[in-house]
């Protein structure tokens, strides 16, 4: 541990390059990490409620809207069928515009339509009830999340590629400059590392003091761009909790282990820092066996 | 043992470092490597060490032969050798007791272990004192005292000494030279020189080197070029 602190005290600029650009690689990757696991918690979140909304017209009578709910409900593909009638419309609207007196004024639950909120027991089903329903007498239209489905989808699948782009672009370019600092180190110690072959140092023992300085690097970059994204996450949290509205919270299932991405829980955290610590080691690793490399040859 | 079997070296197509070079060393030999600048005696050591191959011919290294080893095996056989240069090649930025140490550390020696042997090696070579100092702060022949001590210690039979003495002082040649006389005993050793006195003085085998050639061979030789 000494060995390795003296050699950063002896070339505090290289350090200083290499720590930055470890640290900003990290923080953008753990950026990137966060916005793909908020994407996919937002997707898993859709999905695991399939959801059609049949609306009725406004004169439509409650015995049309109740022969449709025992209509879905004797298809055996919904888990849950519940009757909004025009008052609680209205008290939702209320609700929801309640910053806004204008708004409620302007509006009465006579001007609304009654709805069926139906939840599916398959995000498959959600197109088979709407087909079902959608020809009946007092539908006017029916909505289902098949559409916010396949734009979220199409979403993730962009900013995961996105993210294997350009995380793959900034691991290159920390690459560079990591290995391109370390071989001015190393070209200094050039006629030590002689010596040491002459005394029959192998490889290993060689690269072993560049591969450790590199690591704990990594490990400072690693600590420092994980405390920022954390107080990030936790100063958003009530943010992001506005943000999300009805939505409490946001899980995700990585290799059969289920974690939640929000609200902040100290799991992901703890995702997030395993991440960003196993993408800084190789990179480290990558950066210094490259280094080493020129001059073992 | 060390053998050297109809052993060529060529740098370039035109010229041999070395021609068809045959001869033994016994353990715990002192042996002289003696020529003149280009004759071939480092290039001896450097195929000892592995540094280069020979085009033609076998070598054979504690018994083993080692005419074809892959450049990045060389550890295995460096390991057995401790090497002094005329110009030491002595870490700056470490102590002398480090610079020595470092020998047994890189054979993965206990810090107990390097210790206590660094210890004697820098008794044995007459600079107990100077181990916690910088090389900056010693003399020639104190830091060649140290490059010797670094070649004795972990466990090293085998010692290359290049032109050890070219940097020294009279008086302290022969300072270094009764430390080799020491040494002899337990180790073999390839000392090449230019320095007539000392080859004459001592009386041990000389082998003569002219143009990459073997001259000579004596077993009670005498610098004679």
């Amino acid at each position: 541990m000494n060995e390795i602190f003296t050699s950063l005290r002896r070339s505090p600029y290289q350090t200083f390059a290499s720590l930055s650009v470890l640290f900003f690689t990290l923080l953008l990757s753990g950026l990137l990490f966060i916005s793909l696991t908020f994407l996919y918690g937002v997707l898993n979140y859709v999905e695991s409620r399939p959801r059609v909304i049949v609306y009725f017209d406004t004169s439509s009578s409650q015995d049309q809207i109740f022969k449709v709910k025992d209509l879905i409900e004797a298809s055996g593909k919904s888990e849950k069928v519940t009757y909004i009638s025009q008052q609680k419309a209205y008290d939702i609207y209320l609700e929801f515009t309640k910053d806004d007196p204008l708004l409620s004024e302007m509006t009465s639950p006579e001007i609304l339509p009654p709805s069926l909120e139906v939840d599916a027991k398959d995000p498959l089903f959600l197109s088979e009830i709407a087909q079902l329903v959608a020809s009946e007498e007092g539908v006017d239209e029916v909505q289902f999340q098949k559409d916010v489905v396949n734009n979220l989808l199409s979403l993730t699948n962009n900013v995961r590629k996105f993210t294997m782009i350009f995380f793959s672009y900034l691991a290159f370019m920390s690459i560079i400059v990591l290995s391109t600092t370390l071989s001015f180190k190393i070209a200094l110690k050039k006629e030590e590392i002689g010596i040491m072959k002459l005394l029959g140092a192998t490889d290993m023992y060689i690269r072993k003091p560049f591969i450790l300085e590199s690591v704990f690097l990594g490990i400072l970059a690693t600590a420092l761009s994980n405390v920022f994204l954390i107080t990030l996450l936790i100063f958003l949290n009530s943010t992001l909790g506005n943000f999300f509205a009805d939505i409490s919270k946001l899980d995700i299932k990585i290799l059969n282990f289920n974690f939640t991405v929000f609200p902040f829980s100290v799991t992901f955290a703890s995702v997030m820092l395993t991440v960003t610590a196993f993408f800084s080691l190789i990179i480290t690793l990558i950066s210094s066996f490259i280094a080493t490399n020129r001059y073992l040859k | 043992m060390i053998s050297f079997q109809k052993v060529s070296v060529s740098y370039t197509s035109s010229k041999n470092a070395l021609s068809n070079i045959s001869f033994d060393i016994e353990d715990n030999e002192f042996v002289y490597l003696v020529g003149e600048s280009g004759a071939g005696k480092t290039t001896i050591l450097k195929l000892l060490l592995n540094e280069v191959r020979p085009s033609e011919g076998t070598i054979l290294f504690l018994d083993k032969e080692i005419t074809h080893k892959k450049m990045k095996d060389s550890h295995t056989l460096r390991q057995s050798i401790g090497v002094v240069f005329q110009d030491f090649k002595i870490l700056q930025d470490d102590t002398i007791f480090e610079n020595v140490a470092l020998a047994m550390k890189v054979k993965g020696f206990k810090d107990k272990d390097i210790k206590t042997e660094v210890e004697q090696a820098l008794e044995l070579t007459g600079i107990t004192d100077k181990g916690l100092k910088f090389p900056q702060q010693l003399s020639a022949g104190e830091l060649q005292r140290a490059a010797i001590a670094r070649a004795i210690v972990g466990n090293r039979p085998i010692i290359l000494a290049d032109e050890p003495t070219g940097n020294l002082d009279p008086k302290t040649t022969w300072e270094i030279m009764n430390i080799f006389k020491k040494l002899e005993k337990t180790k073999t050793i390839i000392f090449t020189t230019h320095n007539a006195d000392i080859v004459n003085s001592m009386k041990r085998r000389v082998i003569l080197l002219k143009n990459g050639q073997l001259i000579s061979d004596k077993k009670k030789g005498v610098y004679e070029l």
